[in-house]
């Protein structure tokens, strides 16, 4: 992908993650006090409700992008070679797929999963 | 004169470069947050991920488990904890004002127009909204520090 195409990503992410990370700082302690806001039951109910839930997944997918690919954009400012840019550019995408996978595990176990004490 | 034969410097400072405070102006110690709070919000976000699956009981949970997420309240629900998560806010938010910023001039929205360089050689596209939105973003991040001590440290006396 062209390198102006990927700084189009990074401001189009932190434009919604800009939207997104208020929203979710406003449930947190806005809505419902801190203490309720990250009780088990509030946090349950606000996974198993579908809207929540796509808010969050998107919350995570939108946050990853724009911090591994700005960790990238630094890399590449550090250091300039055909070698370099190629692994970081992988690497880029591997840790992005590897912590939205464990993100939205973490998601779909919290809606599917059996609750245990 | 390099071994590529250009003669151009090396970028040998890279991002050590960053520490060096010397002859920094106000944008370039926004440039410097911009990507030190980037890093250190990133570094959060992972730990976030990871504490956030305790509510499935962990790496090796399979659902809503009660015991995981007291296991993981009882180390980060404290003082301490909650000073991390102040500082968090107080990064967040210089972050996202600032890359607004960046993003608006990026885009040449407040850029003043380039003229002749004179004495005292300050760059004429650098304009005052600019500094001002610098600041605007220190303001705005403190206020929701300030916002964030007063919700987490609510009734914990």
């Amino acid at each position: 992908m062209k390198e102006s195409k990927l700084m189009l990503i990074q401001y189009a992410t932190a434009v919604v993650a800009v939207a997104l990370v208020s929203i979710h700082l406003i449930m947190q302690g806005v809505l419902y006090p801190y203490s309720t806001a990250i009780s088990f039951g509030n946090i349950l109910s606000i996974y198993r409700n579908g809207l929540y839930a796509l808010f969050l997944e998107s919350l995570l997918v939108v946050v990853l992008v724009h911090g591994f690919n700005g960790i990238r954009i630094i890399l590449h400012e550090w250091k300039q070679s055909a070698p370099w840019s190629r692994w970081v550019d992988l690497g880029t995408v591997l840790a992005i797929v590897a912590s939205v996978g464990y993100g939205t595990r973490t998601v779909i176990l919290a809606i599917f999963g059996g609750v245990s004490s | 004169m390099n071994s590529d034969g250009s003669g151009r410097a090396k970028n040998k400072r890279g991002i050590w470069g960053w520490l060096n405070p010397y002859h920094y102006n106000l944008e370039r110690w926004a440039y410097v947050f911009q990507r030190v709070t980037g890093v250190a919000i990133l570094l959060y976000v992972l730990g976030h991920l990871g504490d956030t699956s305790f509510f499935v009981g962990g790496p090796t949970g399979t659902g809503p488990s009660h015991s995981g997420w007291s296991f993981i309240g009882s180390i980060f629900e404290n003082s301490f904890g909650h000073l991390v998560l102040v500082l968090v806010v107080l990064v967040l938010f210089f972050h996202g004002v600032n890359g607004v910023r960046l993003i608006l001039s990026e885009f040449g929205l407040i850029f003043k127009k380039p003229g002749p360089i004179e004495y005292p050689y300050k760059a004429r596209s650098l304009s005052s909204g600019q500094k001002y939105l610098i600041w605007v973003g220190i303001a705005i991040a403190l206020a929701a520090a300030v916002w964030a001590l007063l919700v987490l440290f609510e009734g914990m006396g």
